[in-house]
């Protein structure tokens, strides 16, 4: 019997194709065609050809949520990469206690994502919030701010919030690699007098590079997911300064009901995702073509 | 992966349709009928209310069995009731906002005129005529009342009135007297939490009708006429001379409505603009808080009915492709009964019957907002609820932009303009 022909086979494999079918290739074939129509989700769809895409072009909203989401991200890579490469290099510099520096900083990754929204906009909160009361406290009182009220910082709070969960993720990840950077590189380094600054960045750095490159794509594609933190905090205020693809794509859909314009925003997103990937893959090949 | 789960969210619907159409077992057996009634879940006090009314109906109509379906409050004003509504086992009865929302269900075909059922079932009468503000279209009624609210007055902590020697205002100039006297005390003389955009949203829609018309802000929400003339700049003006002049507070875009709600009630500011339901999140939180309210104040030379009310009256509607219209009007009349309405009010309702309501059991500041609502010359519906909710909240951005101080009306309502301006076809 030739192995060409068995039918069973394909009765083997056909649960879990029908599985992918349905949940993850419909939506998006489906998703795809809605993009074309004018439908709310229920009634009748009529056929809109690209209307639904060159509105997304003229779209102040849609558009300006991608400015901030590219700020978000550039920010996230300084405050979580950055500052997680940084205290990686702190936590392994061989200090007494940096085991407990380690827990601390990791500590809040554990925490859920909806739990830490909550809680830091309490702190945020102008009227009663920590943030404010601190600084009055202090003798700073006219530092006290609306921080999620302004256009100005409402942004930079969020993306602060970020930092301070996920640094010590990426602090964890680099951590597991330079520690297994072998001993002898680092004492040759000290026979040879260099300092700790130099051993970081000549030495700690260099080889976990690939690593840092992770953690930076990484950044990037979760910073398209994010949308708990957004959502809680602000939900896309104060007018709309810190509106990002996924809420908008929520009001639009579920408040709005404009499930073909919605549909048509998330073929852009997916769209803009994928050149990104690409463009990641591209670059990080250029690089691994360097040795240490 | 935000494209994922909005593309499960999708197949999920599609996939509980499927199933919805299949477990259609009609279990019609011997003849009796179903008398179907969809609503949103108004918590488990209410229901068993309702239920009870049930059994008393199935009591005194042999062959009819009554069955409930509750749904979650977001899913059912969203998708729930249209699904029901397309589905096969169509709901006889079901909850309704009075207004735009009605009108789109009598438009599609799923509302029926009860005008000569109402009078000749005497379930008219049970009503003062104000009940029905909003589900009467082209002399014909759709719907049979059930409760309102009134969605903005502003309320007010009468001690600390009372400590500054202030009345509450009825002019726009005392409401600017009596914010600047409180700001000379030391407290903030409004707050109002905006971060959702519909708690200012409904004040400033308020704000809007009365002074250019009632029929220039509906005609402006349905994209007849432009946001961008000289009345809305003239309306938006003195939402923006309250952040000016610091009478409101600056967090006022931050706060969620809960918050602000915490903020009064914990006397941190003296006028608090909100909908009725306030009253008796203040009778759980705070009972020792003297709370009054007063409606928006009048505005000087406004187009409008200066003693307008904003607000929406919700109740049943009977569906038209039903079998049991009749039957369904005869449930309503049973619901309205005196005795219910003392049910319903034990349980925690605010039913607006004649008859049947225990004014001494009931929260003064609540029989008088319902009084309000029912005796108002004019009620103005709130752009969420009344109206396209694009739209609305298009008119809502623009209005937080003005009280917060970002946009000078000019410039808010000119990009407000340019947001619709796709929904115009």
């Amino acid at each position: 019997m030739s192995r060409k022909s068995n039918p069973s086979a394909y009765l083997f494999v056909a649960p879990s194709v029908l599985l992918f079918a349905f949940t993850i290739l419909l939506p998006i074939v489906l998703t795809f065609v809605f993009s074309f129509y004018d439908w709310n989700g229920i009634g009748s769809m009529t056929f809109a050809g690209l209307d639904n895409y060159t509105r997304a072009f003229e779209d102040r909203i849609y558009l300006q949520s991608y400015g901030h989401i590219f700020g978000y991200i550039g920010a996230t890579i300084v405050l979580e990469v950055l500052v997680g490469l940084v205290l990686a290099g702190l936590v392994t510099s061989g200090h007494k206690g940096s085991a407990l520096f380690r827990l601390a900083f990791f500590t809040p990754v554990m925490l859920p994502m909806i739990v830490v929204s909550f809680l830091w906009k309490f702190v945020y909160n102008s009227d009663f919030g920590m943030l404010n009361s601190m600084l009055r406290s202090i003798g700073l009182g006219n530092w006290a701010h609306v921080w999620l009220g302004d256009p100005k910082t409402a942004l930079i709070a969020i993306c602060f919030v970020s930092g301070w969960v996920y640094a010590g993720f990426y602090m964890t990840i680099f951590y597991s690699g330079i520690t297994r950077i072998s001993k002898e590189v680092f004492e040759s380094a000290y026979l040879d007098g260099a300092n700790e600054f130099q051993i970081f960045t000549r030495i700690k750095v260099p080889m976990i590079r690939a690593l840092v490159d992770t953690g930076i794509l990484l950044c990037v594609l979760t910073g398209f997911q994010s949308f708990d933190l957004f959502y809680v905090m602000t939900n896309g205020g104060p007018y709309n300064s810190t509106e990002i693809v996924p809420t908008y794509l929520v009001k639009v859909v579920f408040s709005h009901m404009s499930v073909g314009y919605g549909s048509a925003l998330a073929v852009l997103l997916t769209i803009v995702i994928s050149i990104l990937g690409v463009l990641g893959r591209l670059l990080q090949r250029k690089d691994s073509a360097l040795e240490y | 992966m935000t494209k994922k789960w909005l593309f499960g969210t999708a197949a999920l619907t599609v996939a509980s349709a499927a199933l919805a159409g299949c477990s259609s077992s009609d279990s019609d057996g011997g003849g009796s009928k179903t008398l179907r009634i969809a609503m949103s879940s108004p918590g488990e006090e209410l229901i068993s209310v309702w239920e009870d009314i049930g059994k008393q109906f199935e009591s005194a109509h042999e062959g009819i069995k009554v069955e409930f379906n509750y749904q979650d409050d977001d899913t059912y004003q969203t998708v729930g009731l249209p699904n029901l509504l397309s589905g096969k086992n169509a709901p006889d009865l079901y909850f309704e906002w009075a207004g735009a929302r009605l009108e789109t269900r009598i438009a599609d075909g799923y509302a029926a005129d009860i005008t000569d059922k109402l009078a000749s079932s005497g379930l008219k009468d049970m009503f003062s005529e104000g009940s029905f503000n909003g589900m009467t279209f082209d002399g014909k009624t759709y719907m049979i009342p059930t409760a309102g609210d009134v969605t903005n007055v502003i309320f007010y902590n009468k001690k600390m009135f009372e400590d500054n020697g202030l009345q509450p205002p009825t002019t726009w100039d005392e409401f600017l007297a009596v914010s600047e006297k409180l700001k000379a005390a030391g407290i903030t003389p409004i707050v109002a939490g905006n971060k959702d955009l519909w708690t200012v949203g409904n004040w400033a829609g308020h704000l809007i009708s009365r002074v250019v018309g009632e029929q220039a802000y509906s005609d402006a929400l349905e994209l007849k006429i432009p946001f961008n003339s000289e009345d809305f700049v003239k309306a938006y003006g003195y939402l923006q001379e309250l952040w000016d002049k610091g009478y409101i507070n600056d967090s006022v875009n931050a706060l969620a409505d809960n918050e602000a709600d915490m903020m009064f009630l914990n006397e941190q500011a003296a006028m608090h603009p909100i909908g009725s339901w306030l009253v008796s999140t203040a009778l759980e939180e705070t009972p020792d808080l003297e709370l009054g309210y007063f409606n928006l104040p009048e505005i000087p030379g406004g187009k409008g009915d200066q003693q307008s009310v904003i607000g929406v009256l919700n109740g049943m509607v009977v569906n038209k492709n039903s079998e049991l219209i009749d039957e369904a009007v005869a449930f309503m009349k049973l619901y309205s009964s005196a005795d219910n309405s003392k049910k319903l009010q034990a349980a925690g309702a605010v039913p607006i019957t004649k008859d049947g309501i225990d004014e001494s059991s009931m929260s003064p500041l609540a029989f008088s907002l319902n009084e309000l609502l029912q005796n108002a010359t004019m009620v103005v519906s709130p752009p969420d609820t009344g109206y396209s909710i694009e739209v609305a909240n298009a008119l809502n951005t623009a209005s937080s932009e003005v009280i917060g101080g970002a946009k000078t009306p000019e410039e808010a309502l000119a990009q407000l303009d340019s947001t619709i301006a796709p929904l115009k076809k």
